[in-house]
């Protein structure tokens, strides 16, 4: 076992608390279909042949649930982001001047107050002065759409993603491994899903 | 707050597990290993993220298993230094306060990075913080009025600064036997923890520096 790198991209709670919603999405599909196809052999009579019982890691699914939820509490930002407002806030960030480490932090925090500035941007004053009121203001226009939240969960991005939309519509249908589709080419990984702009600006590789 | 990592290491399949999709087997086995565990100098391992890359599986002798040589990223929980974060106190004591983000509790705020002046409250099991107090001892500071107290209560969502993480790699020893009967370990150290500071303007409860609001309570602190 060896560690390559460890500290490669940074991840912003956003698409952490997305991935981990669509896993716990994933695994659910997946416990459903079992008991489906095990009611179904027991109906049809059949010798109830044990094809195929994933292990599910108790370790993954608590630490799964347990960072949900302190991601999606109520005093978190995520509950009023999504994809297409954090690109747009970062977007709109590039103008002031700002270390990699800090647009994370004002992503993650969404400051709305010149105090919570205050402790993410060192030296407020100096390099900031009377921009502080436009960062301000981009923050809080990003908050300001609450995306909608599916049924089951997950919540619904407006324009990226639509292949894995559907994707986890199949799952429900069969259990199928399409969503495992853009692992299998193993060599190179298509980057084009979520994060997509957002993941590129804060990579760390020259910090 | 969390990184992605990029691992190598050689994963089992077991035969029971030939009928899944190999990478999807791949990426249970790797969560199964890493899950809700500490990496030492990395950090808290989360979840898997995705193969990089995955080499043939290849059968060793004395077992049936296919090992692949696995290339992952994998989504690790590491504040870095000097990062502002939300958290939750879960505990006060005459040390300090020790906050939980629900996944991972060892987060600690000791007394040199409570804000000044503050004191402990016994009765309370609580710290609390005096504004503009001219006092120095946590004698006097006990004395002061209550309502004037800022207290930090269990429950109470803080923004904190991490100053510095810690890694403890336990390794355990031979077992020792005395008279037969195996020595019980002793009390272990978290494997990761860290230091937070609530110190300066701005950290602490979230409710102490919302500015005036429509409802309810200004705790409109300076």
């Amino acid at each position: 076992m060896e560690v390559v790198n460890a500290r490669s991209a940074l991840l912003s709670n956003f698409e952490v608390l997305n991935l981990l919603r669509e896993l716990d999405a994933e695994h659910i599909a997946r416990t459903k279909t079992a008991i489906r196809v095990k009611k179904e052999e027991e109906a049809a009579g059949k010798n109830s042949h044990d094809t195929h019982t994933e292990e599910i890691s108790e370790n993954l699914r608590t630490v799964e649930l347990e960072a949900i939820q302190y991601l999606s509490a109520d005093y978190q930002p995520s509950l009023h982001q999504s994809d297409a407002s954090i690109t747009q806030l970062v977007g709109g960030l590039q103008s002031f001047g700002l270390s990699k480490a800090e647009k994370l932090q004002i992503v993650n925090l969404a400051p709305t107050e010149p105090v919570e500035l205050y402790v993410i941007v060192e030296e407020l004053e100096d390099r900031l002065g009377n921009q502080m009121e436009d960062l301000l203001a981009a923050v809080s226009k990003s908050l300001s759409e609450r995306a909608p939240e599916h049924p089951n969960g997950t919540v619904v991005v407006p324009e990226v993603k639509q292949t894995r939309d559907e994707a986890a519509v199949e799952v429900y249908e069969e259990a199928d491994q399409e969503t495992w589709g853009y692992d299998a080419n193993a060599m190179e990984f298509d980057d084009t899903g979520e994060g997509a702009g957002v993941e590129g600006d804060l990579d760390v590789d020259d910090d | 707050m969390f990184v992605l990592s990029i691992i190598k290491d050689t994963i089992a399949i077991l035969p029971a597990n030939f009928g899944v999709p190999p990478a999807q087997a791949l990426i249970s086995e790797i969560n199964k290993k890493y899950a809700n565990r500490v990496l030492h100098d990395v950090g808290l391992c989360i979840c898997a993220f995705d193969l990089v890359e995955a080499g043939e599986g290849k059968v060793r002798y004395g077992d049936g298993c296919l090992w692949y040589k696995v290339r992952f990223r994998m989504v690790v929980f590491r504040p870095f230094a000097s990062e502002v974060i939300l958290a939750k106190v879960k505990s006060s004591d005459e040390d300090g306060i020790r906050l939980s983000v629900g996944f991972f509790d060892d987060i600690y705020v000791p007394l040199a990075y409570l804000p000044q002046p503050s004191a402990f409250d016994p009765n309370e099991r609580a710290h609390f913080w005096l504004p503009d107090s001219e006092a120095t001892t946590s004698h006097e500071l006990l004395e002061s009025a209550t309502a004037d107290r800022m207290y930090i209560d269990q429950g109470e969502v803080v923004r904190v600064r991490i100053e510095a993480d810690e890694f403890y790699d336990d390794e355990p020893g031979p077992p020792k036997a005395s008279e037969g009967i195996a020595v019980k370990r002793e009390a272990r150290r978290a494997p990761y923890s860290m230091i937070c500071s609530i110190a300066e303007q701005g950290l602490g409860p979230v409710p102490w520096w919302k500015s005036s609001q429509p409802d309810g309570d200004v705790m409109d602190a300076e």
